[in-house]
């Protein structure tokens, strides 16, 4: 029993980084209606100039921080102006190749920068863990979950109270009756993407500042939890996104616990894909139909 | 022609297979994550028909075929439903839990003396027919550009077909193509298990040509890479995934210049190309172009026969 609890604590734990992970993603994905696969590869972007600058120069954790939530946005924006911009209305897969092509050439870049297997980041909070009971809390992990929860209600309060999200929100429903208000679309975009970014630079540090090391593995690792997180909590929702982060991180602890490291991944995939097939919208998201009106978007 | 050459293009060759696969899956308006699932699913069975079974070359890849097929089934039943990013990242879900159930998969048994078969995450070890058999590596070569060239035959011939028009049909607009009487629900499946049979023809070369096959090698990078060479390629033409290989691992990987820095080179003209022509190099406009063009110097040269025999 104690076991169990304890694996739910550290799944939550665990699965407030993948929520915050899906929460860059998913508004990316709700403004563009398309996938960008260099999400993680642009999170890494940031993660490996905050290790260059901590490696080189032993920079302050501060420092650390600001450098890869500041390098995940301009990688973004690079991202966005290269990959998504100049596609026109209905070249949806072209963007998202041509961002899977960017992801390689950001992991290249990455790594001839820095190029040895694993590299030192600076931990966020030291010391012992908190003690509840028979149960351990990692402060780090607190951070983590108090980071998912704030920054998922700050994007929450962005989109439906300040003009930014009016804009954003206007964008969503018609693109084009937006631009006829007087919204400049282009930059929307652009903003919009900047802050999914940097939100998944701020993920991406607290996962690395728990870790405490960073790998070239790293963007593709963020790229798929944060996209898993999404499809199980709902494709646009900002609720689903840190619910569905909740939930993989928790049946992963579990299935850790029990059976090892690759039938989790199994498990986690298979979660994923009986999701998708029985109720593709995702636990929070609305069910795609596919309508008329929709036809040969996005 | 030397080693290095000739393993180059047999794996050329080889890539091209799953690149079609997923092509085909293109044509019908679907994006597919997962065509690298067939494609260790044909390298895997062939690989067990030969060194495991004793079966001859020929009906070990038609195994291999006839198991990716079996498999695309399997998973395109269930995702029939499904269109756009949710097919894809259905099938990319399916190929990430068949990897990871290969990593499990342990079958061996003594053949000649030896421990033969897949051991899990370790690997599928000693797919040595083709060096039991004699094959020369030029052999093997002609085998695959055999094979290519009959399904590339096979691809035109679709194009030429009912079948093609559906498959493009479908593809362009699926309630219209339901509208005009076409079965979209047993196209969709058709696709899907044609495109996991030409992955796994693919799977089972590569598993003889490299004898060696593990779990690794058939992730998520595969599938995306094959996807993408029909969209850089082409989409108007079988041709394009072709050419979307070619210019991947014959101009950039096979050329050392680059290396260390072909990845920049090579994404950043991957995403400029796709700027100016997001439907690839051989896109639908392109290949009618080549064929206008065509048709004129067929139709130019009876006529300058014409006056040369007058004169």
């Amino acid at each position: 029993m104690i076991d169990f609890v304890q694996n739910t604590i550290d799944g939550v734990m665990i699965g407030s980084s993948y929520g915050l992970l899906a929460l860059g993603f998913t508004l990316i994905f709700g403004v563009m209606r398309r996938l960008n696969l260099s999400y993680g590869p642009s999170i890494m972007v940031g993660a490996y100039l905050g290790t260059l600058l901590y490696v080189q120069l032993g920079a302050a954790p501060v420092a650390v921080a600001v450098a890869t939530v500041l390098g995940a946005a301009l990688a973004g924006i690079y991202v966005e102006r290269l990959c998504f911009a100049p596609m026109a209305a209905g070249a949806g897969v072209a963007s998202m190749v041509s961002s899977f092509a960017i992801w390689m050439q950001l992991e290249q870049a990455a790594i001839l920068i820095l190029p040895r297997h694993t590299y030192p980041f600076p931990p966020l909070a030291t010391g012992v863990p908190l003690a509840l009971g028979p149960f351990l809390l990692r402060i780090d992990h607190l951070i983590m979950l108090a980071a998912a929860l704030g920054l998922s209600l700050g994007v929450q309060l962005m989109l439906y109270r300040s003009r930014f999200g009016l804009a954003l929100r206007a964008i969503i429903g018609n693109p084009v009756a937006a631009h006829l208000v007087g919204i400049d679309v282009k930059i929307a975009v652009l903003c919009a993407f900047a802050v999914a970014s940097a939100i998944g630079g701020i993920a991406g540090y607290l996962v690395l500042a728990t870790d405490q090391q960073v790998t070239p593995m790293f963007g593709m690792w963020a790229t798929f939890k944060g996209l898993i997180a999404m499809m199980i909590g709902g494709l646009g929702s900002i609720p689903g996104a840190i619910l569905g982060g909740l939930v993989l991180g928790v049946v992963e602890a579990h299935s850790q616990w029990h059976f090892g490291p690759q039938v989790r991944d199994l498990i986690a995939y298979l979660l994923l894909f009986a999701c998708l097939v029985l109720r593709p919208g995702g636990i929070l998201g609305e069910t795609p139909a596919r309508s008329l009106v929709d036809r040969g978007k996005a | 022609m030397d080693d290095y050459l000739i393993s180059v293009l047999s794996h050329i060759g080889i890539i091209s297979f799953i690149a079609l696969s997923a092509y085909l899956l293109l044509l019908t308006g679907e994006i597919s994550f997962g065509q690298q699932a067939f494609f260790a699913i044909g390298a895997y069975a062939a690989g067990i028909a030969t060194a495991m079974w004793g079966w001859p070359l020929a009906a070990g890849l038609a195994w291999g075929a006839a198991t990716g097929a079996a498999a695309a089934a399997l998973v395109g039943v269930p995702t029939l439903r499904l269109h756009g990013l949710y097919f894809a990242i259905a099938t990319l879900a399916f190929a990430e839990m068949v990897r990871l159930l290969f990593e499990l998969f342990r079958y061996q048994i003594v053949v000649v003396g030896e421990l033969v078969g897949p051991n899990g995450a370790d690997g599928f070890r000693g797919i040595r027919y083709i060096f039991e058999n004699d094959v020369g590596p030029l052999q093997f070569l002609l085998l695959i550009y055999g094979l290519l060239a009959a399904t590339l035959a096979g691809f035109l011939l679709l194009d030429r077909a009912r079948l093609g028009v559906s498959f493009r049909m479908i593809g362009e607009d699926e309630v219209l193509a339901e509208i005009n009487g076409i079965a979209v629900t047993r196209h969709r499946i058709l696709a899907a298990c044609l495109a996991g049979a030409i992955a796994g023809i693919g799977g089972g070369l590569y598993a003889h040509l490299t004898t060696y096959v593990e779990p690794r090698i058939f992730d998520v990078m595969l599938g995306v890479h094959s996807l993408a060479y029909g969209l850089i390629g082409g989409l108007g033409t079988a041709f394009g995934p072709l050419l979307g290989v070619l210019i991947d691992i014959g101009l950039l990987e096979s050329i050392r210049m680059f290396a260390g820095y072909r990845m920049i080179i090579f994404g950043g003209l991957v995403a400029l190309l796709l700027i100016v022509c997001p439907r690839g190099l051989l896109d639908e406009i392109m290949v009618h172009r080549i064929r206008e063009a065509w048709r004129n110097i067929c139709q130019a040269r009876p006529r300058m026969t014409g006056t040369r025999a007058r004169q």
